[in-house]
């Protein structure tokens, strides 16, 4: 251990004064753990550094074959590794010149270690979470309603709250999200889809209830409708049923739901078309009005995302499109799209790209770096910028 | 599927802030005995404030800066069984979910996981290049 002499000899040789300097002098040596490599540095953001702060964790998820990511509570986030050309040492008990009292008289040496030392780092970037597996995963055994007639329910491929955490790579809120968004719900403790079919003979019980009842869109009873539809169907399927096609309020201490008329317009367009190839434009905007519960309208950008339109066919058509059926990958989903289409319109594309977007990133920088522009009929249109058989 | 947890706060204490110090190129030691144990330099700051590295025979004057992304610093622990978490180590901090067991897909029973020893937010550089110090100077000229 070096000495204050010793300190004070080195300084007369590089010719410091002891006048110009501060009175502590750090002096710095390896710790006994340095060359164990049990250690490494992770670049954080804002939101993670109070993250760590309160002592809450993180966690790495991912399988042999998937590159790893960090998962806040809510976020996730791409993990890479940096290098440097620097050498990055670390010292737990050193202290900068503001944090130096200058109450001492004389120069004094302090004895620091140099904890460890890395020339890489952890590199962090916030990423939306890869969530195509966790449909994929649900729809292996979907939810076709209470089994019939003795018939034994498959029981096999259903997956906890906890087995999808294992599994997909994402936050523990975003996988709750995106349960919400396919309108999965807990059923014996296993995390379900619905049969689409199911899904929809739920929605027409409902609807057809308000018919008969002539109630409100807007003011669905909670209490009668699971008292009148009991009979037909569980009373948790009804109240998932309502939760996904309504708002839930309460009013004089009495629960009820207002339906959004989009999500039902497009849950019975949904039901119509996956029947079919492609329709008829007309013809399938005359039985969709038709189909809707009474007093609902049907518009077409009720279909935003979920189907696609062709004015340019005659007679136009309509066929089913889903984004979420579309390749997770930026550069997979492009080359899919202008494989089904080659040039596409900035609405017609918009839709099908919108989740691809990162933070702060805009559909239109997407299609800078992944399309091309001409302009054809007057109107901007964009391909792909590689060749792609259609 | 492998999940790797990094622990925030081992026994509920709040996280030290270390200092990081960045030098451009590598250290070797001396004598070929290794970093551990020896001594690296010693660091001083002037009156104005800025630090001064001297490390061997040279001298290396530095600037202190706050980092634009902290840093953590994270000790790996390897498990040789299955280790479980209670439910105050879980990520929210939630009641229902109590145990997260912490399993590889790989045959053998080690388990890794992390804890964060520290958090870095100010760094000291130095990035000039060093001036040798000449030690064989006669006192008298």
């Amino acid at each position: 251990m070096r000495t204050l002499e010793e300190v004070q000899a080195t300084l007369e040789i590089a010719k410091l004064k002891e006048e110009d300097l501060q009175k502590t002098i750090h002096c710095l040596s390896f710790g006994e753990n340095v060359s164990s490599a049990d250690y490494c540095l992770m670049e954080l953001d804002d939101t993670l550094v109070k993250h760590i702060e309160a002592g809450q964790s993180l966690v790495i998820r991912g399988d042999k074959d998937e590159r790893a990511v960090l998962c806040s509570g809510d976020k996730t986030y791409d993990l890479k590794i940096a290098d440097t050309s620097n050498m990055l040492l670390f010292l737990p008990g050193c202290r900068t010149p503001d944090q130096l009292t200058n109450s001492q008289e004389s120069s004094h040496v302090v004895h620091t270690q140099i904890w460890g030392f890395c020339n890489s780092y952890w590199e962090l970037r916030k990423q939306r979470p890869k969530l195509k597996k966790l449909k994929k995963l649900l729809m292996e055994n979907p939810y076709e309603g209470p089994s019939l007639g003795g018939k034994e329910e498959n029981t096999e491929n259903r997956y906890t709250m906890q087995d999808l955490l294992e599994r997909i790579q994402a936050s523990e809120e975003e996988l709750k999200a995106h349960l919400e968004t396919i309108h999965a719900c807990q059923i014996d403790g296993y995390m379900r889809v619905l049969d689409f079919d199911y899904e929809m003979k739920l929605l027409g019980h409902v609807t057809q209830l308000v018919d008969s009842e002539s109630w409100s869109f807007d003011k669905v009873p909670l209490k009668t409708s699971l008292e009148e539809l009991g009979p037909l169907e569980p009373k948790e399927m009804i109240e998932h049923c309502l939760n996904c096609y309504g708002r839930r309020y309460t009013e004089n201490d009495e629960v009820f739901y207002a339906l959004h008329e989009d999500r039902v317009c497009q849950g019975v367009a949904l039901l119509l078309l996956q029947n079919a190839v492609k329709f008829n434009l007309r013809e399938f905007q005359e039985v969709w009005q038709q189909s809707v519960p009474d007093g609902m309208s049907t518009r077409l950008e009720q279909l935003k995302s979920v189907a696609l339109l062709d004015r340019t066919s005659r007679p136009e058509t309509i066929c089913l499109l889903r984004v979420e059926d579309l390749p997770e990958d930026t550069l997979e989903r492009f080359n899919h799209l202008f494989t089904l289409r080659e040039k596409w319109t900035e609405d017609d594309i918009t839709p099908y790209i919108q989740d691809l977007c990162g933070e702060k990133q805009t559909t239109g920088a997407l299609l800078t770096k992944y399309a091309r522009s001409s302009m054809q009929n007057g109107i901007k249109v964009f391909n792909s910028r590689r060749p792609v058989a259609t | 599927m492998v999940q790797i947890l990094i622990r925030g706060s081992v026994d509920g204490s709040s996280v030290p802030e270390w200092l990081l110090l960045e030098l451009q190129g590598e250290m070797v030691p001396r004598h070929n005995s290794g970093l551990a144990g020896n001594v690296m330099g010693d660091l001083l700051y002037t009156k104005e404030g800025v630090p001064v590295l001297i490390v061997g025979h040279h001298i290396l004057y530095g600037k202190q800066v706050k980092m634009e992304k902290p840093f953590a610093v994270l000790t790996k622990h390897s498990c040789h069984s299955q280790v479980s978490l209670t439910s105050h180590d879980n990520i929210n901090n939630r009641d229902d979910v109590t145990q997260v067991p912490m399993e590889t897909n790989q045959q053998g029973p080690t388990a890794t996981s992390y804890s964060v020893s520290a958090v870095i937010k100010r760094k000291l550089i130095f990035k000039t290049r060093p001036k040798p110090i000449i030690t064989n100077v006669p006192k008298k000229v």
